[in-house]
């Protein structure tokens, strides 16, 4: 039997703002342990917590930038679990009334990815485990997160990938978190089933939990969708459980079902009062969102006609695109900025968080200056590709390396003396060409180039010596 | 209705001493909270929101950092720390 896979996403993301949720400890990643705590965060009784205006706008940008509707009236509620990373034995959280619904993220083969919510939360304190002790720290404790609830509407790992990947961008676009799996400030609950290909039914669901990189979501994933029709194949049915995915065995195991005790009692948070969004509010919120990774794609490939695999490549972060859109300015062909940096800058950032920082030296407004003697034909493109070698070197002006004369092209006859050069000083060249090797010919045309230092028409140039040959 | 044992499971899970001679006094007290509390069962439903019965909403803070307090404050009350962490000891 032909199995598909089903898939839902539970993303909890930290919120970067400079203070907690509900009271004005910093959120700073680190420091010495329950050093950033407060009476409120720890939970002491009496204490009452004040909800930070800043995680509300953050939500609703999220919101708002996958395409949900901001709900008028909002509330929080109480999660209740005893367990030692929450100090109160409950977690505050929103239940029937989240601030964000019904969005949707989409991805590069067209399908839509539903969001079912956006809700508001607090992150609990952090556990660290040694010889069966448990040593609490609650630095983390209140850390604002936002959980995002995708429908089960992914279909194969590879859309799984593409759907966190683009959660990742679109949360780092509008800056309202850094998204670092490994940090944690961006992780994952997977609910997964399968079910004969074609079913509309659903079959029965497992949940992996806290997944922390991509790379684990694909490989639990693949583990999980094995099992899973294994179980079925073998004529027995799938147990609806929690489960943790160790990567160095490359396994799914149950965890311990005390923990998966699932009663929440949820209640509202009577110390917190009712969130009215105002149109007015959300209206502002959106005006300050900037382009959105999806549509600037777009513009890019329909309006400035760049290949859509670069267009990616350009819009993947948010300092790559800016710096993109800065240098594009005034220029003719902004496809000739794409290649500069797809190609020459790309090679000198090796990694992805390089990619990301984008920190190279040479500015926007100086590749800017370099394309544009380009277009007005001041200088050919040999020229302008090892200048810029030296820019980024140097984080100097084009003008610094190119000078009046370089930049008054080649007259006719200056031409016509280096090509009959090429010539006299290519005899095997020309001897190869003469017997049908057209190759020959470029052996001439780099002397050319070399010996104008990229000043000369390189079209010109072949024309030329093919005459002289002749 | 609340009995004895009731009252000393609430003591123990809220981290409370109740001293022995007290139980009986305390049994009767929650007796009669959890009487009060019934009334509102039999409370007319008026379409008021008992949620927000403060007609409150919007109450926020400004996103900036206050000093938190030193980590000996917070672990003041902690049952047993180690190494600057609260200490959950592993009663299995």
């Amino acid at each position: 039997m032909k199995y598909e896979l089903v898939a839902g996403f539970e993303t909890h993301i930290e919120l970067a703002t400079k203070t907690k949720i509900f009271c004005s400890c910093t959120t700073e990643f680190g420091g010495e342990p329950n050093t950033h705590c407060c009476p409120v965060c720890i939970g002491l009784p009496g204490t009452l917590p004040k909800l930070n205006r800043q995680v509300v706008n953050y939500a609703v940008k999220a919101g708002l930038a996958t395409h949900c509707e901001i709900a008028e009236i909002a509330k929080m509620d109480r999660k209740n679990y005893c367990y030692p990373d929450l100090p109160k034995a409950y977690q505050i959280s929103q239940y029937d009334m989240p601030l964000c619904l019904n969005g949707y993220v989409e991805l590069s083969n067209g399908r839509k990815i539903r969001l079912e919510r956006i809700h508001i939360e607090e992150d609990a304190g952090k556990l660290i485990h040694s010889h069966g002790d448990t040593y609490v720290d609650y630095n983390r404790g209140g850390v604002p997160l936002i959980e995002i609830v995708s429908k089960p509407d992914i279909r194969s790992v590879d859309e799984a990938k593409e759907y966190v990947e683009k959660l990742q961008q679109v949360m780092r676009y509008i800056g309202i978190s850094d998204c670092k799996m490994q940090e944690g400030s961006m992780r994952c609950d997977v609910n997964i089933s399968v079910r004969e290909a074609g079913s509309e039914e659903l079959g029965t669901r497992t949940e992996i939990k806290n997944m922390n990189s991509i790379t684990n979501i694909a490989k639990a994933m693949e583990y999980e969708f094995e099992r899973q029709c294994d179980v079925l194949e073998s004529g027995e049915k799938v147990t609806q459980e929690t489960l943790r995915y160790d990567d160095a065995t490359n396994s799914t195991y149950p965890m311990r079902s005390k923990e998966d005790a699932h009663d929440y009692r949820y209640f509202r948070d009577p110390d917190l009062v009712t969130i009215n969004v105002s149109r007015e509010d959300v209206a502002e919120i959106k005006k300050s969102l900037p382009e959105l990774p999806a549509d600037k794609c777009r513009r890019y490939i329909d309006e400035l006609e760049i290949p859509e695999k670069d267009a990616q490549l350009l819009t993947k972060y948010r300092n790559i695109s800016e710096y993109f859109d800065e240098a594009i300015k005034g220029v003719k062909s902004p496809k000739t900025v794409s290649n500069f940096i797809i190609g020459q800058i790309f090679s000198r950032l090796e990694t992805e968080a390089d990619k990301e920082e984008f920190n190279i030296k040479t500015t926007p407004k100086q590749l800017n200056e370099l394309v544009k003697l380009l277009d007005e034909g001041k200088i050919r493109n040999n020229l302008a590709k090892s200048t810029l070698e030296k820019m980024l070197d140097e984080g100097k002006n084009a003008t610094d390396y190119i000078s009046e004369s370089d930049m008054g092209g080649l007259d006719e006859n200056a031409l016509n003396d280096l090509c009959k050069q090429a010539v006299e000083a290519n005899p095997k060249a020309v001897e190869d060409y003469k017997n049908g090797k057209e190759k020959a010919i470029k052996a001439m045309v780099g002397f050319v180039m070399k010996n104008s230092r990229g000043r000369a028409d390189a079209a010109l140039a072949e024309q030329k010596i093919k005459d002289l040959i002749k | 209705m609340v009995t004895r044992e009731d009252v000393e499971n609430i003591a123990l899970l809220s981290k409370l001493f109740v001293p022995d001679e007290e139980l009986d006094a305390l049994t009767k007290d929650m007796q009669e909270i959890i009487d009060f509390a019934d009334t509102i069962n039999n409370a007319v439903e008026s379409g008021d929101d008992f949620d927000n019965i403060n007609n409150l909403s919007n109450v926020l803070r400004e996103d900036e950092v206050v000093e938190s307090l030193p980590s000996r404050e917070i672990l003041k009350n902690a049952p047993e720390q180690a190494e600057q962490h609260f200490l959950v000891r592993n009663r299995e």
